[in-house]
C-alpha cells in the first residue's frame, strides 16, 4: 500500500555541505539587500583600527609586559579587537540565530523541515562567523598595509590549533547560552557572565600579567584568556609551537568540559521547550 | 517506503497535553516550587484516513493547534498516543517530518527579503530534497500553487492570497502524503479562501490522494471541505465522524451541531488547571 507517497529516502539525503551551502546563500541574499550595510562596516573597520593605532603612540615600545608579544602594543591591541569579532559570534552565534528565529517567525518552518535543529542552528550562525573571520582577516591585512603592523613569522599549525580549540570552547558556551534562551528567553547568565567580565579579564586591550595577581588568577579560569595568549603568540612572536602548547593545553580542558556539557544542556532544553510548547516563543 | 502499510494516515488516543502557566512575582515568591498548569487537550482521539479531508472544528483556544503542533512533532505531549504514517510522534520524530507537509497562516514564517522561488529553494535544500532534483520540483510546485509569475518577486512584494499559496507549496515541496493547515485561510478575502479551499480539497485530497487535517473556526468552510469531522471544545472531542453521518446527509444543518456541542459562553479560552502534571 502506497498510502503516504513522498520523495523517496534513497533519492534524498543531499548532505550536510549543501544544507550549509543553503544557509550561506539565504543570508548573503538577505545581507546583499542591504546594500549600505556592507559599505559601513569597512569603514568601522578603518575607523576602530586608526584609534587604536593613535593610542599605541601615546605607549612607548618595549614596556616589558608586552614583550612576549613582540614588544608593539598596536599589534597586542589588534589582535585583542580584531578576534572579539569571531569569538562573539562564536559565543552568540547560536543564541542570536534562535532568537532571530523565533522572532522573525521562521522557527517553526525550520523545525518541521527534516534537517535535525542542531544543524539548522549551527547552518543559520555560519554567515556570522564566515563574514566575522574574513572582517577579521581585513582587519589586520589592513593594520599591516596601512598602520605598519608587525606580525611575526606566522606558526600557521599552532595558529590553527589554536582558533579551532577557540571555537569548540566558545561555540559550547554558545550552547549553553542558547539553552538559557529556549528556556528563559531573555536573561542569559552565560551571556552576562563571559560578555562582561572577558572584555575586562581576558586580556583583550592590555596583558593580564598587569592584573593584580588575584585577578590574575580569576583571568585564568577564562577560556578568552588563554585564546588571546594562544593567538597571539602564533600569530605576533616568531614562537615555536611548544611555546603555544600551555594556551592549547588549557583549551583542550575548557573544550573537554564544555563540549559535552554544552551538548547536554541544549538537548534538554529542546526537550523542555518543546514540553512546555514554548520552542518557538519569545 | 515511507510509513507503515496499512496504518491510518493519523492516529490518537486518548492523548493529553497541559501547559504551566507562567507566575508573576507574587506567586514565585510565595510559592516557588507549585507549578499550575492550564489543560489543552484532555484524552483526545481522533483518526484520520488517507485519502480523507478531515477537520477539526472548534473556537478559539479549544485545542486544535496544540493538536496539530504535537502532530508535527513541535510539542510534546503529556499523555496517551499519537502516530502519523504509523509514527510515533515523541520517538520517532524525523520519520513523522519525513511524512507530513505544515502549513499555517502565518505570514512571518518565510524570508521577506527573498524571493517566493529563493525561499522555496532554501526550504527545499532543507527538506533533503537533491539538489538535481530541486530546481524542477520548485518549478513544479509554484505552478501547482499558480505561482509563476510572481516566483521572481520578494515574498513581501506578495498579496495575503499569495503568502499563503506559497506556505501550501513549501508544504507540498517533499511530496508528502499527510498534510496539516492550521487555519489557512484566516484574513483571506472570500475569492482567496475559496481558491484554497478547492485547491486543498479538489486537487490535494480528490486529485492526489493525500490526507489533510484541517483545523479551522469557520463552519461553511468546514462543511464545504470536509470528509469527516470533530469538533473540540476545551480540548475534548464532543463530537466526530463522517460528515455526511452526522448532519445525516445534509438535513441537520452544522450550526446546530456544533451549538449543541461547544459552550458558547466559556468559548473564548483554555480553563486554569491546579493539578500538578501526572
Amino acid at each position: 500500500m502506497k498510502a503516504f507517497p513522498g520523495i523517496r529516502s534513497a533519492e534524498r539525503r543531499p548532505g550536510l555541505l549543501r544544507k550549509m551551502g543553503a544557509f550561506l546563500h539565504r543570508d548573503l541574499l538577505e545581507a546583499a539587500s542591504y546594500k549600505l550595510s556592507f559599505i559601513f562596516s569597512v569603514v568601522g573597520i578603518l575607523m576602530s583600527s586608526a584609534t587604536f593605532y593613535f593610542i599605541s603612540r601615546l605607549i612607548a615600545p618595549g614596556t616589558a609586559s608586552l614583550a612576549a608579544y613582540g614588544g608593539d602594543y598596536f599589534s597586542f591591541a589588534l589582535i585583542g579587537i580584531a578576534f572579539s569579532g569571531p569569538l562573539g559570534v562564536f559565543q552568540e552565534g547560536l543564541p542570536q540565530v534562535v532568537r532571530s528565529a523565533q522572532v522573525s517567525g521562521t522557527l517553526e518552518a525550520l523545525l518541521v523541515t527534516r534537517t535535525p535543529m542542531p544543524i539548522i542552528l549551527f547552518g543559520s550562525s555560519l554567515y556570522p562567523l564566515v563574514f566575522a573571520l574574513l572582517r577579521t582577516a581585513v582587519q589586520i591585512a589592513l593594520a599591516v598595509a596601512v598602520f605598519g603592523m608587525r606580525l611575526g613569522h606566522v606558526n600557521t599549525p599552532a595558529f590553527l590549533v589554536v582558533l579551532i580549540l577557540t571555537a569548540v570552547c566558545f561555540v559550547s558556551l554558545g550552547m549553553l547560552s542558547a539553552s538559557f534562551l529556549l528556556v528563559y528567553k531573555l536573561g542569559n547568565p552565560v551571556s552576562w557572565f563571559f560578555g562582561s567580565v572577558s572584555g575586562l579579564l581576558g586580556g583583550m586591550l592590555f596583558p593580564v600579567a598587569v592584573l593584580p595577581p588575584w585577578l590574575r588568577g580569576v583571568s585564568f579560569f577564562l577560556p578568552i584568556t588563554h585564546a588571546l595568549e594562544g593567538l597571539r603568540l602564533s600569530l605576533l612572536s616568531s614562537t615555536t609551537f611548544a611555546r603555544v602548547l600551555p594556551s592549547i593545553a588549557a583549551l583542550a580542558v575548557f573544550a573537554a568540559v564544555l563540549l559535552p556539557l554544552g551538548f547536554w544542556t541544549f538537548r534538554l532544553a529542546i526537550r523542555k521547550a518543546k514540553r512546555d510548547g514554548t520552542l518557538t516563543h519569545y | 517506503m515511507n510509513g507503515t502499510p496499512g496504518a491510518p494516515a493519523v492516529s490518537v488516543r486518548g492523548l493529553v497535553k497541559k501547559y504551566p502557566l507562567v507566575r508573576g512575582y507574587r506567586e514565585l515568591l510565595a510559592h516557588p516550587f507549585r507549578r499550575r498548569f492550564v489543560t489543552a487537550l484532555t484524552g483526545v482521539d481522533l483518526e484520520v484516513g488517507a485519502g480523507r479531508c478531515y477537520c477539526l472544528l472548534g473556537p478559539n483556544g479549544a485545542g486544535k493547534t496544540t493538536l496539530i503542533k504535537i502532530l508535527a512533532s513541535l510539542v510534546l505531549p503529556d499523555g496517551g498516543e499519537a502516530r502519523v504514517a504509523g509514527f510515533d510522534v515523541e520517538r520517532e520524530p524525523g520519520k513523522v517530518k519525513e511524512s507530513i507537509g505544515l502549513a499555517v497562516g502565518d505570514e512571518r514564517s518565510f524570508y521577506w527579503r527573498l524571493t517566493g522561488r529563493q525561499n522555496l529553494m532554501f526550504f527545499a535544500a532543507l527538506s533533503d530534497i537533491p539538489s538535481a532534483r530541486s530546481r524542477r520540483r520548485v518549478d513544479e510546485i509554484l505552478a501547482l500553487a499558480g505561482l509563476e509569475e510572481v516566483a521572481d518577486l520578494r515574498f513581501n512584494a506578495y498579496s495575503t492570497g499569495k503568502r499563503q499559496m506559497l506556505a501550501f507549496a513549501r508544504a507540498l515541496l517533499t511530496d508528502p502524503g499527510i498534510l496539516f493547515v492550521d487555519e489557512p485561510t484566516r484574513s483571506l478575502d472570500p475569492g482567496a479562501a475559496r481558491k484554497i479551499r478547492a485547491f486543498i480539497k479538489k486537487d490535494l485530497v480528490e486529485g492526489h490522494g493525500r490526507a489533510v487535517l484541517w483545523a479551522t473556526h469557520n463552519l461553511a468552510e468546514a462543511a464545504e471541505v470536509a470528509d469527516d469531522l470533530a469538533i473540540i471544545d476545551k480540548g475534548s472531542i464532543r463530537i466526530s465522524g463522517r460528515t455526511s453521518d452526522l448532519t445525516r446527509g445534509g438535513r441537520i444543518p452544522l450550526q446546530e451541531i456544533y451549538d449543541g456541542a461547544v459552550e458558547p459562553e466559556e468559548a473564548d479560552g483554555p480553563v486554569p488547571d491546579e493539578r500538578r502534571r501526572s
